[in-house]
């Protein structure tokens, strides 16, 4: 009788079960937030502003008695390249200021939530990503890397500048990254998610070297290890895990071999002794094609010539 | 939030017809959209000029702003207007149709996507999603100003969303279809509480009921009706379990989850689509549903044959 009741109370949890994943996208919009995006928007303009008063007023066009206008026309793609990046660093920085007065209203943390107009963790949830959503548009639509980078830094994501998501679309908090990871065109990262009356808000980490494919999907929660490769076209669900070192593939994502390729860069091994001041090179065998061996053989060269 | 270079699918009237001289629309709408622009501008620098320069800089965000929003708008009107005449010349209707420029009907469609184009570009480009619904209802599309449907790609006309649907991130709603020599036509409806995942794709003539879930990567097929109260998963969407998260009280049992076994959910999904009895079935009786369905196979052509037959004799008969 006790195995049939367990069974029965494993049948009720497999229904509840988040086996399957929905969409990050904001449920409700509203036009209260506008009033938001304008005072941003105003703000942020009034270096710009600046800048180009200082611009016409240093070089006029018209009178001649400073420089001539045909230096002012000269630098004047210069000058709007610089225009706007100061307006994107003056939105940043603003909402930046926003963000940290509302978190000190409300602390954004993980866990499940009622997402209805009332509860205060949705409805902070959706004025920080109202907040974001001018600064991040911007650092989109510029084609310098760097600065999506600097903007996802600011509003919440660990990582450095040695990571690229540029081609992604990306949840900005509660995202973590090692070094070096790269995330595909067109893949989606997120932290967070809405099922049917319930918000989800969970971590993603992403250890170092990890690599995620175009179009597939991370859902919240997911831990992926380090060397570990997502491929093109998968998905993860919520809570997976996926083990360091693995090449994961389908959807959901299962494991579909070693990532061996992930041990190419550590073919050699360079050991140094601090307190004698030796040096140390061990070989590493390294699973190279036959064709291409005789590059690593170079290498090898090139440090005995280094030793002797 | 934003959308990446590489998401962005939109604009959102998707055209295969492209005629030189519909560039007329274009240039036409384009030159109407920019001139109170120009005369809001005119209007703010001899206010301002007179009064003082350092408020002429204090505004000009407002009117950078007010200026792309009129501009929308206005090229909203007029491609309103064009839309209006077209259609009293021909009235767009639902149905397959032959997709050669000889037929009415596809002609009429692509050539009122291309007058749908250009406002619709300027909304989607703007940052915030407002201005976007605000174009599908001009033009025909059923949705409340609360939907959000920003960041994926919706077709244009034929659609009927409820209250409270969340479109995914490049998932892509459509209502007009391309399929060899055919072209489709077919009216698609969401009905509220809707919520579609991440990169999937409702094809043309989907009835898709209330509290319904499409989970991420999955597509229906043309016509298909999901039922109410179901998550439907995978290519093409199929019933996986009923929908039990609008239900109350349910923070700790999705909280208090253990991490998710994929090899089973693969096996699960499987299980779905290939039916296990014929996998655990022996040699000969394999063999025995195979041959079954070759004959049901082999039934089905000479069904499909017989019917060809007699409507060629028809044809000859009237001929």
């Amino acid at each position: 009788m006790e195995t049939e009741e367990n069974q029965n109370q494993e049948e009720i949890l497999e229904e509840y079960k988040l086996d399957f994943t929905t969409s990050s996208a904001i449920s409700k919009m509203n036009l209260k937030f506008l009033v938001l995006y304008l005072l941003i928007f105003w703000i942020s303009a009034f270096p710009v502003m600046w800048f180009a008063h200082g611009w016409f007023r240093a070089k006029p066009l018209i009178s001649e008695d400073t420089s001539p206008w045909i230096a002012t026309l000269l630098f004047f793609p210069w000058a709007i390249f610089c225009m706007i990046y100061i307006f994107f660093l003056s939105c940043t920085l603003i909402s930046k200021l926003f963000l940290i007065i509302i978190n000190l209203i409300h602390r954004p943390k993980e866990g499940v939530f009622r997402a209805e107009e009332g509860n205060k963790d949705y409805e902070f949830w959706r004025l920080r990503i109202e907040l974001k959503k001018l600064v991040l548009w911007i650092a989109r639509n510029l084609p310098l890397p760097q600065a999506d980078a600097l903007a996802l830094r600011l509003f919440g994501i660990k990582m450095d500048f040695s990571s690229h998501m540029f081609d992604a679309w990306i949840d900005p908090e509660f995202i973590e990254m090692g070094r070096k990871v790269m995330v595909g065109q067109g893949a989606v990262v997120m932290s967070s998610m809405v099922v049917g009356k319930y918000l989800i808000i969970k971590k993603v980490f992403f250890d170092d070297y990890v690599v995620v494919g175009g179009q597939s999907h991370v859902a919240p929660g997911t831990f992926i290890g380090k060397d570990t490769v997502l491929g093109a076209v998968s998905s993860t669900n919520y809570n997976q895990l996926l083990e360091p070192g693995y090449i994961y593939f389908g959807i959901p994502a299962i494991q579909l071999k070693e990532n061996k390729y992930a041990e190419e860069r550590r073919d050699i091994i360079v050991k140094k002794d601090v307190d004698k001041g030796t040096k140390y090179v061990v070989k590493h065998d390294v699973n190279i094609d036959e064709d291409k061996k005789h590059l690593v053989q170079k290498a090898d060269e090139e440090i005995s010539k280094e030793k002797s | 939030m934003s959308v990446p270079v590489s998401l962005r699918v939109g604009p959102m009237a998707s055209t295969v017809l492209a005629k030189k001289r519909y560039l007329l629309f274009y240039i036409f709408l384009i030159w109407i959209s920019f001139l109170p622009v120009l005369l809001e501008f005119w209007i703010y620098w001899r206010v301002f000029t007179e009064i003082s320069p350092t408020y002429f800089y204090i505004f000009l965000p407002f009117l950078i702003f007010t200026q792309y929003v009129t501009m929308v708008l206005t090229s909203l009107i007029f491609s309103k207007m064009c839309l209006e005449l077209v259609k009293r010349i021909h009235e767009p209707q639902e149905g397959i149709f032959l997709r050669d420029v000889s037929d009415k009907d596809y002609r009429y469609w692509s050539l009122r996507n291309i007058i749908k184009r250009w406002p619709v570009w300027l909304a989607h480009k703007f940052p915030f999603p407002f201005l976007d619904n605000l174009c599908f209802k001009m033009f025909g599309v059923k949705t409340t100003f609360s939907n959000s449907l920003f960041e994926g790609w919706v077709d244009t006309e034929f659609i009927e969303f409820g209250e409270n649907v969340v479109v995914g991130q490049a998932a892509i709603i459509q209502s007009a279809m391309i399929l060899g020599d055919f072209f489709i036509l077919k009216k698609t409806f969401i009905k509220d509480n809707v919520r579609l995942g991440v990169h999937s794709i409702v094809m043309p003539g989907t009835h898709i009921e209330k509290n319904c879930v499409l989970a991420a990567k999955s597509v229906t097929t043309v016509d298909q009706e999901l039922e109410e109260n179901w998550i439907y998963v995978g290519v093409p969407a199929k019933k996986y379990k009923k929908n039990h998260f609008f239900e109350d009280d349910l923070e700790k049992v999705i909280g208090n989850q253990q991490r998710v076994d994929a090899r089973k959910l693969r096996e699960k999904y499987e299980e779905i689509y290939l039916k296990q009895k014929h996998r655990d079935a022996g040699i000969i009786e394999r063999m025995r549903i195979k041959q079954e369905k070759k004959e049901r196979e082999e039934k089905r052509l000479e069904k499909s044959a017989k019917k060809q037959r007699e409507k060629q004799k028809k044809r000859e008969t009237e001929q």
